[in-house]
């Protein structure tokens, strides 16, 4: 460690400078345009914005879709996680590269895959009235549920991340100790695996919580007018009405969001360390 | 790839070049049928000229609150609007009055379209007729009232209360639900009512093709200009030709205030508005004639929205109308249909 | 039940799920027909050949290219320093520092490009190219930041200390010492800021102006009004090009090392 605070800080200046000056400070203008009325300060326009029936359906819809999202990502990332760490060796860091491949692939070319799948013509419905399960196609496109595939496929690599570090770091007996011990693989779960990999549920959920609350194209494309998120009104309410309260109102929301899980990971990985 | 980065870099300095050469013309219009327009108008126009044409698309609204937002400083010297957000840029200011003494084509040009306006503000280059297009082999649709019928349910996507073609749909809806109101409460109430139906509100013509292509829909009504892309798209379509009548709109060139560019953007408008271009544009059925001296064979003439007569039964909307009702429309709509 | 039977049930849905949808993508993409379906109606490279000649492709793709190579290296040079600094000196304020460089990605892309769109580019009159190259660099600068921190945090500082005793200048160790030894970790910082700034969608979205957009956002207006193979066709070359650059950069430097 060297001692001389004025270099330091003469080589971070630039940085700082630059995130404030292009970042902190348009954000912070744009923050504050909600709270601005002709006559001073004040918070009506929270109160304005949710008092439209419309945007309260969007919050709400993008909260329950962002929790679903994080929870079903949690079931199937567990059971996925669970069976890349019992690999050998030799074929987990390819079953692992597999699995985050899709993160390093344009969120455009993904979600226009699911279009083509999912659409009335698409693989899916051509696989359900082929099978008669339905005789009609299935109307998926631009409803809840298509953005809700199309966002769980997005971000459930995070997961599965997350939550095999977490099990890596278990310790490797745990849970054959717990069998021996008569204990069934719900009893396991339970009282074994959750518990050892609570840090790593915890972190891949609010990675997968706010991705969810903050993607664009997926309801974009896949949801349209008829299912908005809070991303996509914000879109609307800016190129439609040049309604920037509502988007700031909005933009406060998601920050809001993104922030707090941001620290609750910190407190998490500070936690760990001191430990 | 050295090539295509060096390409991205002079394109990202382009809006700097725009400001520096004077023999640029930047200009803003519907994301429609652009690779024609490129090849038709735009192309021929740079020969002539010797400038470079630099072109902006998206829907009427996107594009006029881009054009608001640069108001200081414009990067658009011309633009084509629908006749009511024209005449919403006009009262903000926006726009300037048009020489029209400097347009060589502008007695060719129906009464109509030579001042919709007012004030010279904006010159009309083509209507359309606005019906629904549909699957002839799924349903047939006589009516505007058919949009909501059970027929249709599931199958149907209407245009967003945003867009051009909103509020004349609605209107239309009204009128054969019997309520011509401009408040348009009884069409909207009959959406909302059937809000589960309709798969989709589309916020751009142009998405129409796909959903259609994708019998992700049967019907949606849409702007004549949209009929080229989906006549040929091996699916039996038809045009509806429905009992309360068709409606449809008129679109107009404006110029922006203070952009400095004035002289080669009338050049333009006097370009597109001459006869040749706009037979040219009619022929490969983009763009009805707003040009009186236009002429086409019967076969063109069936798919545009051609001649004085047609027109003239066009049911349109006043444009200082879906100005002035454009917010409670709105409101109702957000209230009603997208609860 | 046999355990290993249902890991590999398990992880085929699952790989399935997640890689599936581009097996039919890349498939679709194959199709000589002239519309978008699966299985694919005959086999052709057709609308491969298409897409290099969209010529809005060539240009968009120009601009995303321009982005990510001289975007992230523009995050680098703001970046290294400040990595440097953060690991070596004791800095004033250092954790308020790091909170204001790892702003960006915090804050939702879109709200970004809105921001700097209607309280920097227009007040100021800066121009949309401009804006985009620097609202991409500093959505990169966290990146940089962070995956240099660690290589530099994993140099021992004696090395340096040696060289400053044998005469080397402070910038002269930098120069000869620190840099030869985090170089895998600016491949790897350089590699990640490329595939976030080459597929970001969000911050580009209000960033985009007359003749001037990046590859995502032209895809999307593209596949509006067609509804062709071309775009699955972009998706699967795009799709190989990310692929290809990690697969190499985790072959040669490690890349999951660093990230």
């Amino acid at each position: 460690m060297f001692e001389n605070r004025a270099i330091g800080l003469a080589l971070v200046l630039p940085a700082a400078i630059f995130a404030a000056a292009l970042f902190l400070l348009p954000v912070g203008i744009l923050l504050s345009e909600a709270f601005r009325t002709d006559t001073g300060w004040s918070v009506s326009a929270y109160g304005e914005f949710f008092a439209s029936s419309r945007n309260q359906t969007v919050f709400f819809r993008t909260l329950k879709l962002a929790s679903l999202v994080a929870g079903v990502s949690a079931v199937v990332g567990y059971a996925a996680a669970f069976a890349i760490v019992n690999l050998p060796a030799s074929s987990r860091g390819r079953m692992f590269g597999l699995v985050t491949l899709p993160l390093m692939i344009s969120p455009v070319a993904r979600t226009y895959a699911w279009l083509v799948i999912l659409g009335r013509t698409g693989f899916v419905n051509k696989f359900l009235v082929d099978l008669g399960i339905t005789d009609t196609p299935l109307r998926i496109l631009f409803t809840e549920t298509a953005v809700f595939i199309g966002l769980l496929q997005l971000f459930l690599p995070l997961m599965i991340i997350s939550l095999v570090s977490a099990m890596e770091n278990m310790p490797r007996d745990a849970v054959p100790a717990a069998r021996i011990l008569g204990a069934n693989w719900l009893q396991v779960f339970w009282r074994v695996i959750l518990p050892l990999t609570r840090e790593g549920l915890v972190i891949g959920g609010t990675l997968v919580f706010t991705g969810s609350m903050t993607a664009y194209i997926t309801p974009a494309i896949l949801g349209g007018s008829k299912v908005l998120m809070l991303e996509t009104l914000l879109y609307q309410r800016v190129t439609v009405a040049n309604d920037f309260v509502s988007a700031s109102v909005i933009a406060m929301i998601l920050i809001t969001m993104s922030f707090s899980a941001n620290l609750l990971l910190k407190r998490l990985a500070t936690a760990r360390k001191s430990r | 790839m050295k090539t295509l980065v060096l390409a991205g870099a002079s394109t990202l300095a382009l809006t700097a070049a725009a400001m520096a050469a004077d023999k640029t013309l930047t200009i803003s219009v519907y994301s429609f049928s652009q690779d024609e327009f490129k090849e038709l108008v735009y192309d021929p126009f740079e020969e002539i000229c010797g400038c470079e044409i630099v072109v902006e698309t998206g829907n009427s609204i996107e594009r006029l609150s881009k054009i608001e937002a640069n108001k200081d400083a414009p990067v658009i010297d011309m633009a084509v609007l629908s006749t009511h957000d024209a005449l919403g840029a006009a009262r903000k200011g926006l726009l300037q009055p048009i020489d029209t003494s400097k347009l060589s084509n502008f007695d060719k040009l129906y009464d109509i379209a030579k001042d919709p306006l007012g004030d010279s503000m904006g010159v009309g280059y083509t209507f359309y007729a606005t019906s629904i297009a549909y699957r002839s082999d799924k349903v047939t649709v006589e009516s505007w009232a058919d949009l909501l019928s059970p027929e249709l349910a599931g199958n149907v996507a209407l245009p967003d209360i945003t867009t051009n073609q909103g509020p004349p749909a609605l209107y239309m809806i009204g009128k054969a639900l019997g309520d011509t109101d401009s408040s348009l409460t009884a069409p909207i109430d009959a959406v909302a009512e059937k809000a589960d139906d309709i798969v989709t509100f589309y916020v751009r013509s142009s998405q129409l093709a796909q959903l259609m292509q994708q019998e992700e829909i049967w019907a949606a009504p849409v702007g004549r200009f949209a009929w080229g892309s989906f006549k040929d798209n091996g699916l039996p379509m038809a045009w509806a030709e429905p009992k309360e009548g068709q409606t449809g709109g008129m679109n107009v060139m404006v110029m922006t205030a203070n952009n400095g560019n004035e002289d080669l953007a009338l050049q333009f408008m006097d370009f597109w508005l001459s006869t040749e271009i706009q037979t040219a544009l009619a022929n490969a059925l983009i763009d009805s004639p707003a040009n009186a001296e236009v002429v086409v064979s019967d076969d063109i003439a069936a798919n545009l929205t051609y001649g004085a007569e047609t027109v003239d039964q066009l049911h349109l909307l006043d444009p200082a109308t879906i100005l002035d009702m454009r917010e409670s429309w709105l409101e109702q709509w957000n209230a009603k249909v997208m609860k | 039940m046999n355990s290993r039977l249902s890991t590999w049930i398990i992880l085929g849905l699952t790989l399935t799920f997640l890689i599936g949808p581009f097996l039919i993508i890349i498939a679709a993409a194959l199709s000589a027909g002239n519309n978008l379906a699966f299985p694919p109606q005959g086999l052709s490279l057709k609308w491969f050949i298409k897409v290099f000649e969209v010529e809005s492709f060539r240009a968009s793709f120009g601009v995303s290219m321009f982005l990510a190579i001289f975007g992230t290296l523009a995050a680098l040079v703001l970046g290294v320093p400040a990595a440097y600094a953060m690991t070596r000196y004791r800095v004033p304020g250092a954790e308020t520092v790091k909170l204001i460089v790892s702003s960006p990605i915090i804050v939702p892309g879109i709200i970004v490009g809105l921001a700097l769109l209607q309280y920097f580019v227009i007040p100021i009159g800066a121009g949309i190219g401009p804006a985009l190259f620097l609202a991409h660099t500093a959505l990169i600068l966290p990146y940089a930041v962070r995956v240099v921190s660690a290589s530099m945090e994993n140099l021992r500082v004696d090395m340096e200390e040696a060289a400053l005793l044998l005469g080397c200048t402070r910038f002269g160790a930098f120069r000869r010492v620190v840099l030869p030894n985090i170089r895998g970790g600016l491949l790897a910082a350089f590699i990640l800021g490329f595939v976030t700034s080459f597929n970001q969608v969000p911050v580009s979205l209000f960033l985009s102006g007359p003749g001037l957009r990046t590859l995502p956002i032209d895809m999307i207006a593209y596949m509006e009004i067609n509804y062709d193979p071309s775009v699955a066709a972009l998706s699967a070359l795009l799709a190989f090009m990310s692929v290809g650059i990690v697969f190499a950069a985790e072959r040669f430097i490690g890349l999951s090392r660093y990230v």
